[in-house]
């Protein structure tokens, strides 16, 4: 008997653990979001400071955003072109590649890059100021790490990413439209024929609104993390590791929460 | 007056377990003791930066956990700290990290001329160069020089307390005298209230007026630097040893190197 009430016993123990770890991560970063909100509202926010994070997050990051949209519409375009031959008729590449590009790898996958380029960045950031006294400074001279390090990244993630998903997308359809007509010999008038037969203009809307829910969760994740941090150099490296993580898993399960919410 | 009441803290273990202590204005005060025995947890719940699990800081009777949040933001506008390795922005050269010390409002008031002004007139305090370091970014100044920023930043704000922790700790023995005697001058010409958090045990007794000795999170000792020396307690004499052992030891290895 006792050989089975342990591995229970510490069964419920590692689940209690794990469940109060995530309640508190939830209602930290709820407090969070809420000091945010309330800085923005009270124009406490240097507008020079977001516009620094803009160009940061922003331009910084458009190469390979860039980048990583092309191969999504031409990985897209060769797949849908091998899958398609001979069953369906050839066209359909465009709506399988403008879908699939504007509904998910352009979000997700700007979001994924971001989570390592911009992500990680914060979080270290962050967690360096905090193990070397800076956000303790800020404090003992009664200013507000909220209003002058979370909120400019928080305001700039959200502004940044439906802007640069609307960049991705673009490009992304571009790159599947060369590749469809270099590959199967698709002409580009019929790409747009088939794109344009499945498209709803409430796609693009679904689109931008997970950027700007990706954009809002990225940055409040890593803030919260790297303010988290503790230990030194060697808690900077573990709390980055779990941010990125946290924000992948995060961006992953937001990612399925949007079709039941926005196409039904 | 800085008055600590009976402050508990614990982390994973209790680090302060029951500290009373009263600094009187005015006065130059060290505490002393072994590594880990909560001197800097104890100073930084003078201004909230660690909240105590119990007790309360009074600063001129007013308290600063149980005021408000007024009385905590009060209470870090009459302090200066100045934090163990300087504790710079990054980000930010030497005129802005220093211009931060300069209370919010007052700083919306004043137009950048002033601004620099103040500035300068506190780097000069400090004995730095304003027209060589203002213009600077932390990772290009040396340690000795960071700390001298860092104190700017902490004295521009006119403090009537100014919080050291460990000013001396990283510095070579001829940058950390330096240190010393600025400590003792600013806190002379700035007329503030000072408590000094340290290892330099004979640096301490030299420029404080009382000493107070911290012990397995308890108060040891509380008195003149003259009752320090001949105190008779088995604890505070193996601590006065070891720390001289250990800066002739430093005084050696800075020799030879």
């Amino acid at each position: 008997m006792p050989n089975v009430i342990a591995p229970l016993a510490a069964w419920f123990a590692g689940f209690g653990r794990g469940t109060q770890l995530t309640l508190a991560h939830a209602g930290s970063l709820g407090r969070l979001f809420w000091q945010i909100c309330r800085v923005t509202v009270q124009l406490k926010v240097s507008f020079r400071d977001v516009a620094n994070q803009f160009y940061i997050m922003g331009i910084q990051s458009l190469p390979i955003v860039l980048v990583t949209g092309a191969l999504a519409g031409i990985v897209t375009s060769q797949q849908g072109g091998y899958q398609m031959t001979s069953i369906v008729p050839r066209y359909v590449i465009g709506s399988l590649v403008v879908e699939t590009v504007v509904l998910e790898m352009g979000p997700v996958l700007t979001a994924i890059v971001l989570v390592g380029r911009v992500g990680a960045r914060i979080t270290a950031e962050l967690g360096t100021m905090v193990v070397s006294e800076q956000i303790d400074a800020y404090h003992s001279l009664g200013r507000d790490p909220v209003a002058l390090l979370a909120a400019p990244r928080v305001l700039a993630g959200v502004i940044v990413l439906p802007l640069l998903v609307g960049i991705a997308n673009f490009i992304g359809i571009i790159a599947g439209m060369v590749t469809a007509y270099l590959d199967v010999g698709l002409g580009y008038e019929s790409f747009l024929y088939g794109a344009r037969l499945f498209w709803h203009s409430w796609d693009l809307l679904y689109s931008l609104s997970k950027a700007m829910i990706f954009g809002l969760a990225i940055p409040l994740i890593s803030v919260h993390m790297g303010l988290l941090t503790r230990g030194g150099a060697e808690g900077v490296g573990r709390t980055t590791t779990q941010a990125v993580m946290f924000m992948t898993l995060t961006i992953l399960i937001l990612d399925a929460l949007f079709p039941p919410l926005m196409l039904q | 007056m800085i008055h600590y009441r009976n402050i508990h803290k614990a982390f994973d273990l209790p680090v302060l377990a029951g500290v009373d202590l009263q600094v009187e204005t005015g006065e130059m005060f060290a505490v002393f003791g072994p590594s880990g025995t909560g001197k800097s947890v104890l100073l930084k719940t003078t201004i909230g930066l660690i909240t105590p699990d119990r007790g309360d800081v009074e600063i001129d009777g007013a308290s600063v956990f149980f005021g408000g949040k007024g009385a905590l933001q009060a209470a870090r506008h009459s302090v200066g700290f100045v934090f163990q390795n300087a504790a710079l922005f990054d980000s930010l050269n030497v005129f802005d990290n220093v211009g931060m010390g300069i209370p919010e409002d007052e700083l919306a008031r004043l137009k950048r001329p002033e601004v620099a002004r103040r500035v300068g007139r506190v780097l000069e305090l400090v004995n730095l160069d304003p027209s060589e370091v203002m213009g600077k970014i932390p990772s290009e100044l040396s340690g000795g020089m960071k700390k001298r920023v860092g104190i700017a930043r902490a004295i521009v704000g006119r403090p009537k307390i100014l919080l050291w922790d460990e000013p001396t700790t990283g510095l070579d023995p001829i940058n950390a005298a330096a240190v010393e005697r600025l400590i003792t001058r600013l806190s002379q010409e700035l007329e503030v209230t000072s408590i000094l958090v340290t290892h330099d045990v004979e640096g301490g007794l030299d420029m404080c007026d009382r000493v107070a000795m911290l012990d397995g999170g308890r108060l040891r000792f509380c008195g003149t630097p003259a009752e320090f020396r001949t105190f008779p307690d088995r604890v505070v004499r193996a601590f006065v040893d070891r720390a001289a052992a250990e800066a002739a030891l430093d005084v050696a290895t800075e020799f030879n190197d």
